[in-house]
């Protein structure tokens, strides 16, 4: 953030003479809300509030720099509206507005912002486009009084303006296009996030998004009557647009993609979840005019063939994130037919879950072809041998996460390379490898930086495993365990001896899921349970056992207590926080933030048939 | 290590560790446009007893990168008010982004959870509002008040 330089602050805190009578003074103020957002370019652009941390947690919101909206600042400037102070300014009249503006961004509270807007006139000018830049629309209390604020053609600034970001996704089912009618006016948002609002049609988003020039991001997903209605507005009349998510817009189709595609040509990420009409002409398309993009996830596209996939990786240059999950049609062709000799190194996050004709020769040429990918998601690519994870060896330390679930040729001997050479791998997921034994869970366990192991359903291992995992790592310091997330459901052989040491070791593990395993489907340790899913069978229920959070901490407590005899002398419960930190940490949480990845996923087998 | 030397506003030389001088981006862009002529860089803006404190904290520098004020800055920023807004200021001026953040957090900390009244108070500042835009300000506001 940089401001101006130090000006002289003439124009700042002014009172207004006695005289002046008090409709002209809130014409006044109104005005100059109107007239400085209308020439935004002095402080806008570099003044965007930091804000992240309190921020709406919607698709585009976790990226950090890019598409950052501005701020709309109302001020006093105009030297027509001022008058000299009549009395000496306090020191802080010494401060110009820009540093006021960013004083005001720190807030984080609207209440503390509603303050600072009754403090004074001055205050109020550079305080309320903080306050109205995201207008909290949580609850339909909240809803009423800003669209009534927004209906009077009285009020003390124009609010509408001052809009830049709109997330009315709390209210999801409960808003219709009567709700966001009231919001037509404000031509200014930078983000609008409906997500889940099913209810609204082409009529109601439509009307919103016409004629605003300045949207950014705009997040329909799980808007089902959506069609290609609502982006022939959105490719007429936002230019700027960066980021689309269309999720679940299941009957929009190829043609308005493609005219999308022409239109928008600034995109950076696009989610096309389920939209199952999209087909390679216009993703090739969007290979071929969006030269931005960053992120692309077409999830469940099943249309999309070989033809989309390799046009994307050889033309999109700073393409980072890949998800091409259970697009069927994918095979060996759309790797092994990128040119040779060239490298995609942004390419970060691929995800070929499902991709089953996608097999090991694919791997081979991906790994050469992408070195610095981080996360490599091939589960239930159910073809893929040794050849595969010997190749994803490769990638060395830049591996962090690694999904190989359902790959069940895959063996000891591969796993252990693979440790050797990825050691900071933090994710891992084995789920059905059952070729797996103790030997790969020891090796594992070595790794300094692992925070969530996925072995469900490898049923050849024993305490063997957790009682390695358990066990401080040579070597590293803080010797303490890193492991956060644990899952073991259906390693029918573990029994407490093991899981009471890992316990006891792993101080920071939030997740221990147990599903199925006979040993710990007792009434006095299912009582820390986590209530199954509501849509769960009872034969599901009976065998569902899965700790979370607290619970976590109360089975160890209670074992503790309970079953003395298994506790570890190497008892570690201090840790230090001080960890080092490494340099994509910050962004590499945001990209996963970001994803349909979250923990639901690596449970699939805990929650049965559900999402097989 | 070099040091180069910098003129306040009221005329006092006052030595610096190059390093130091180059947190702000407009000495760095300065000394990379002058070249190291040994001179003395005028801060026409900033009078000593601000740059000293600048140059204080500054040295620490490389220990902010929290996001909360820590306890050195806290402590730092003991200061009255006269004195952070001086210090703001200058950071603005020198475009010391660090400072110029834990600035704005320090001022943003005296404003959570007071009244405008108190606020007023505390910053010295008159209210110029009639009552009835104040009431108008409450009224097209509301929302802003659900906790």
């Amino acid at each position: 953030m940089r401001f101006q330089p130090y000006r002289h602050p003439k124009n700042i805190l002014k009172r207004t003479s006695k005289s002046e009578s008090t409709p002209t003074r809130m014409h006044r103020l109104r005005e100059a809300g109107r007239c400085s957002s209308a020439a935004p370019s002095e402080t806008s652009g570099s003044t965007s509030p930091e804000r992240a941390a309190d921020d709406d947690t919607d698709f585009f919101m976790a990226q950090a720099n890019d598409s950052q909206s501005s701020i709309g600042v109302a001020n006093f400037r105009d030297s027509r509206l001022s008058s000299e102070p009549s009395e000496p300014l306090p020191p802080i009249g010494r401060l110009p507005p820009e540093i006021l503006i960013a004083i005001f961004s720190k807030l984080v509270a609207p209440l503390d912002m509603l303050n600072s807007m009754l403090v004074c006139r001055g205050w109020a000018a550079n305080s309320v486009g903080i306050l109205w830049h995201r207008p909290t629309c949580n609850t339909w209390a909240n809803v009423r009084s800003v669209t009534t604020s927004l209906g009077k053609p009285d009020s003390l600034f124009n609010y509408a303006d001052l809009i830049k970001r709109l997330n009315l996704s709390a209210l999801s089912d409960d808003v219709s296009d009567g709700t966001i009618l009231s919001f037509n006016q404000c031509k200014r948002i930078e983000r609008l996030t409906l997500t889940s609002c099913k209810n609204l049609t082409d009529k109601g988003v439509s009307d919103l998004v016409e004629g605003n020039r300045h949207l950014q991001a705009l997040d329909v997903s799980d808007l089902r009557h959506l069609t290609d209605h609502t982006l022939a507005t959105v490719s007429r009349d936002c230019p700027r647009l960066q980021g689309l998510n269309i999720t679940g817009c299941s009957k929009v189709t190829d043609d308005a993609l493609l005219v999308v595609s022409q239109k928008c040509r600034q995109i950076k990420r696009l989610k096309l979840n389920g939209v199952s009409n999209v087909s390679d002409r216009a993703i090739q398309s969007f290979a071929e005019n969006c030269p931005s993009i960053l992120e692309i996830d077409l999830h469940d596209c099943k249309l999309v063939t070989s033809a989309s996939v390799t046009p994307l990786l050889t033309t999109l240059r700073h393409l980072r994130e890949l998800r091409l999950a259970h697009c069927t049609e994918l095979d060996d062709s759309a790797f092994l037919s990128l040119p040779p000799q060239v490298t995609f190194d942004s390419l970060r996050i691929l995800d070929l879950t499902a991709c089953e004709n996608v097999r090991d020769d694919s791997v081979e040429r991906i790994v050469r072809a992408a070195p610095r990918l981080r996360n490599l998601v091939l589960a239930k690519c159910r073809f893929i041998t040794d050849r595969s994870v010997m190749a994803i060896c490769r990638l060395g330390k830049n591996l962090h996460y690694v999904h190989l679930g359902h790959c069940s040729n895959i063996t000891d001997s591969a796993v252990i390379n693979l440790v050797k050479s990825c050691n900071r791998i933090r994710y891992i997921d084995l789920a059905c490898c059952n070729l797996l034994t103790d030997r790969s869970v020891q090796q594992l366990a070595t790794l300094p930086k692992l925070r969530r192991i996925g072995l469900v359903k490898c049923q050849a291992i024993t305490d063997q495993s957790i009682l390695a995992l358990a066990r401080p790592k040579i070597g590293h310091h803080p010797s303490v365990s890193s492991l956060e997330r644990v899952h073991l459901s259906y390693c029918v052989q573990l029994r407490m001896k093991g899981i009471h040491a890992l316990l006891n070791s792993c101080p920071r593990l939030t997740h221990l899921s147990l599903t199925g395993v006979q040993e710990f489907l007792r009434e006095n340790l299912t009582a820390f349970c986590r209530e199954a899913p509501p849509e769960f069978t009872q034969q599901q229920r009976d065998v569902f056992c899965v700790f979370s959070g607290d619970g976590v901490k109360r089975l160890r407590d209670h074992l503790n207590r309970h079953e003395p005899q298994f506790q570890e002398e190497a008892e570690a419960t201090m840790y230090d926080d001080d960890e080092e930190l490494d340099e994509d940490e910050g962004q590499m949480t945001g990209l996963m933030n970001a994803t349909v990845i979250n923990d639901g996923d690596d449970d699939y087998i805990d929650v049965g048939p559900l999402n097989t | 290590m070099s040091s180069i030397t910098l003129t306040s506003s009221d005329g006092v030389d006052i030595s610096v560790e190059r390093t130091t001088a180059e947190r702000s981006v407009l000495i760095k862009n300065m000394l990379e446009d002058l070249g190291d002529s040994g001179e003395a860089i005028p801060i026409p803006n900033v009078n000593e007893a601000v740059l000293k404190k600048v140059i204080e904290c500054d040295d620490d520098d490389n220990r902010r990168k929290t996001t909360d004020i820590d306890e050195w800055d806290q402590k730092f920023m003991q200061v009255d008010q006269e004195m952070l807004f001086e210090i703001i200021l200058a950071a603005n001026y020198l475009d010391i982004k660090a400072l110029l953040d834990v600035g704005c957090k320090t001022v943003a900390n005296m404003i959570k959870g007071k009244s405008p009244e108190e606020i007023r108070k505390t910053f010295n500042i008159q209210n110029d509002f009639t009552p009835e835009e104040e009431d108008q300000i409450r009224r097209e506001n509301e929302w802003a008040e659900d906790r």
